[in-house]
């Protein structure tokens, strides 16, 4: 270091993240909703919230790992439905939990990791490639379920669901995984993949593993959050996760993780999913029309979305990164 | 007809052209000469309305004029053909030449027959037998470069600008050319031919004008001037005080090269480098200097030939790492997306390389990675606030000490330093050179390719021309002269 510490870079040090802007929108989200919304500070309405946060957000997890790289998981929702539907079909036959929990994490593992190779090996993008196994994933989830639910499922399996747990699961998830993208080689690599993917190769980074490394945590990711939603609903449906791609990426892209990769963080989009889940919840207990709720989703991705293209406009300016 | 007036335009950290002043007659073929590097293609985008934001005027017909766009430009009658052609190859040839401009009927539906007409009439007006109905992507390069004149002449253009025309076609293709441009120039077009082979500016060109680091140097007529005083006036600088002091050394055998070819690309390239030596690439554009260095750092695999390093010999690297693992180190030649991922901070960049190195198990030793980038920030005195500057921010120089210094860190005993010092101010290009002959002085092995001749000249020990994916003359320094090199590169045996 040269020495000379100015006050502008003791600010910006302090300063040092922009997940700020985010918080500052959940708070005014929660101050509204708190005079504008009866019992939405019951203890009632914020367990339902985390609960609701906790199965996005994980995905949303694995989801920021990818988009960091530059890339896009579509078939995260896919990956969730056939993991419990298939691993879950060991529940009526009698097997153990023991067995059924770790197979389901397998499979989904299993087809994180086979997007990553398709991807790496196939010149094709991520968002064409997952927009195949998307609709191939929950194609065989549907022939081989005949589309019929699995229910009832033994009480075992609910207690991941119950009271604070799925929200204790995100926190772990978060921490851990932000510790990861922050502290580890394999964040390091990931947010330079994301950066410059060829300055990276030239710069020695074994491109291709990481590329399906975290296509293949996003596939774990993406099971793990399907066994808090089964626990949360009782039962295993196989269109179980429709949609959960959308809300995930929205989630990062509100967390203000740049689509381009390179930058944005973990503790963001978590962030983007609390405030996706208050706005929400707020418009479901103000009785507005739920069919509202995808436009008001909608509304906040583009508005991200601009966020982040003009960041990318006035970056230059900017000296020390906000990370 | 053209008359620049102190043209002039600044791209960040380098002045591409410096108060350019010449004219060109109308009807008459006008070379625009000079090394890479030297303006040309600045000044082409300046005329083609490419550039928009410059200092000084330009004159059409005695009027002062300032494009607005590429279509702009067009309008006023001057028509560019680019090197990249720019044509849409999945569209008919008649629709490419009307391109941006096809003539309507009422309502607003595309008049295709005419279209086809009077592209045939045009056609058949330049010789040849290009039927409009082919789609661009089927004709050859030539024959694309023809639809391009046909497009200028459909647009009535006055002035029509050649940037390197020949470069990808056959003798036979470049007489057809040739005999196109007498065509144009007998129906007074105006034509502006960029090129750096004098053999052909010789043939063709009335006038001559040479531009050197952004300069004019000035408008010669081709009756009174001869290959020699052109190549004087492209490279003709002082090299005093330009160049660190160096002292020679020549150590063992570090790197051997043998063979190596890779289809399209090299032809059997066979070199050595020894330690303490910085061995200077010379060449053109398209040399095939970039695709040498591309394959020893093992960005791609040559199909046949060895490469020794030390007492290893490989035939070839399949991933970066590899080579890194050899030893050998690359420093590319475009920074920005290549040599920087460039919205991570400094700190990152300088220890991108050596993450595993810098990491116990998975976890990163965050005081290991201080001290380095300390260390080298020290070392090579880079100017920047904080290590977690991002360094998209930095200038041209600096940032290029950020990729010198993750070469450095990774301990290579060879270095491949790609154009180190382009798009970097004067002073920042003597201390890159210095920090080349620190490097030999600790016994490295350089490979250092460059556009710039003086440059080459003024640091390299030994010197091989490249041409045409071939190593065609090695050089030492001492007999190395920019005419012999020039010679060598622009088509002499």
């Amino acid at each position: 270091m040269n020495g000379k510490k100015t006050i502008s870079w003791y600010l910006f040090n302090g300063v040092k993240f922009r997940e700020f802007p985010i918080l500052l929108y959940i708070l005014i989200m929660v101050l509204f909703f708190s005079f504008t919304t009866p019992g939405f500070w019951a203890v009632r309405n914020f367990e339902n919230l985390s609960r609701q946060i906790a199965v996005v957000g994980i995905v949303s997890t694995g989801m920021t790992l990818v988009v960091l790289t530059g890339g896009i998981d579509l078939s995260v929702g896919s990956i969730l439905a056939f993991s419990i539907s298939i691993g879950g079909r060991g529940i009526p036959l009698g097997r153990p939990m023991w067995i059924i929990y770790p197979v389901i994490l397998l499979l989904g593992t299993l087809l994180g990791f086979i997007n990553g190779v398709l991807i790496t090996r196939i010149a094709v993008p991520a968002l064409i490639i997952t927009l195949g196994t998307m609709n191939i994933f929950r194609g065989i989830t549907m022939v081989i379920t005949r589309g019929i639910y699995i229910t009832p499922i033994p009480p075992e399996y609910t207690l991941i669901g119950r009271g604070y747990l799925p929200f204790f699961f995100l926190l772990i998830v978060i921490l851990l995984f932000m510790f990861v993208t922050l502290r580890t080689r394999l964040g390091r690599n990931i947010y330079a993949i994301g950066g410059g993917e060829q300055a990276s190769l030239y710069s020695g980074v074994p491109v291709v593993k990481y590329k399906v490394v975290v296509y293949t945590l996003s596939g774990f990711l993406s099971a793990f959050s399907g066994l808090i939603l089964v626990g949360r609903s009782g039962f295993i449906q196989p269109q179980a996760g429709v949609g959960y791609e959308m809300n995930a990426i929205a989630a990062v892209v509100i967390g203000g993780t740049s689509i381009f990769g390179g930058s944005g963080s973990v503790l963001g989009t978590f962030f983007g999913a609390t405030l996706m889940g208050l706005i929400l919840t707020g418009l479901t207990m103000q009785a507005v029309d739920p069919y509202w709720q995808g436009l008001v989703t909608g509304i906040l991705v583009v508005l991200a979305i601009s966020l982040d293209s003009l960041r990318q406009i006035r970056g230059r300016g900017q000296l020390i990164s906000k990370r | 007809m053209i008359t620049f007036d102190h043209i002039s335009k600044n791209f960040p950290g380098v002045r591409a052209l410096d108060n350019v002043s010449f004219s060109v007659e109308r009807g008459e073929v006008h070379g625009l000469v000079g090394e890479n590097g030297a303006g040309k293609s600045t000044l082409i985008k300046i005329l083609s309305g490419i550039i928009t934001d410059y200092e000084g005027r330009i004159f059409i017909d005695g009027q002062a004029v300032s494009f607005r766009s590429p279509h702009h430009a067009q309008s006023l009658g001057i028509a560019t053909i680019f090197q990249e052609l720019t044509m849409i190859s999945e569209l008919p040839v008649f629709e490419n030449v009307f391109l941006g401009r096809e003539p309507v009927l009422w309502g607003g539906i595309v008049d295709r027959n005419s279209m086809r007409e009077k592209s045939q009439k045009v056609l058949r007006y330049l010789d040849s037998n290009v039927d409009p109905d082919t789609l661009v992507g089927r004709l050859s390069i030539a024959n694309q470069q023809i639809v391009e004149i046909c497009k200028a002449l459909v647009l009535n253009a006055k002035v029509i600008v050649m940037d390197e025309p020949t470069s990808s076609l056959t003798e036979h293709e470049i007489e057809r050319l040739f005999s196109l441009i007498q065509r144009l120039k007998d129906a007074e077009i105006t034509v502006i031919y960029v090129s750096h082979k004098l053999e052909e500016i010789f043939r063709i060109c009335d006038t001559i004008t040479v531009l050197r680091d952004g300069k004019c140097i000035g408008s010669v007529k081709r009756e009174t001037s001869h290959p020699g005083e052109i190549i004087r006036m492209m490279v003709g600088r002082s090299m005093n005080e330009r160049f660190p002091p160096r002292e020679r050394k020549q150590g063992e055998k570090l790197l051997e090269v043998r063979g190596l070819s890779r289809k399209g690309e090299l032809e059997d390239v066979s070199f050595s480098l020894y330690r303490g030596e910085i061995v200077g690439f010379a060449g053109l554009i398209g040399a095939g200097r970039t695709e040498l260095a591309r394959a020893l750092c093992g960005a791609t695999c040559p199909h046949t030939g060895e490469i020794q390093v030390g007492q290893k010999i490989f035939c070839g690297f399949s991933h970066p790492r590899e080579a890194l693992q050899a030893g050998i180190s690359y420093l590319p030649e475009d920074r920005k997306g290549e040599g920087l991922v460039s919205c991570l901070t400094v700190r990152e960049n300088l220890v991108l390389a050596i993450l595993r190195e810098i990491s116990s198990h998975l976890w990163l030793n965050n005081r290991a990675e201080s001290k380095i980038v300390d260390r080298f920030v020290k070392n090579l005195q880079i100017k920047i606030y904080h290590p977690d500057q991002v360094v998209e921010t930095l200038s041209g120089g600096n940032q290029q000490k950020v990729v010198i210094s993750k070469l450095l860190a990774t301990q290579s005993e060879i270095f491949i330093f790609d154009e180190p010092t382009r798009g970097v101010d004067v002073g920042a290009k003597y201390e890159i050179y210095k920090i080349m002959n620190d490097l030999t002085q600790e016994g490295k092995g350089l490979i250092f390719i460059s556009s710039e001749l003086p440059e080459i000249l003024g640091i390299s020990d030994r010197i091989y021309c490249m041409k045409g994916g071939r190593l065609v003359k090695e050089f030492y320094c001492e007999e190395a002269t920019p005419e012999s090199i020039m010679y060598v590169l622009t088509g002499g045996k």
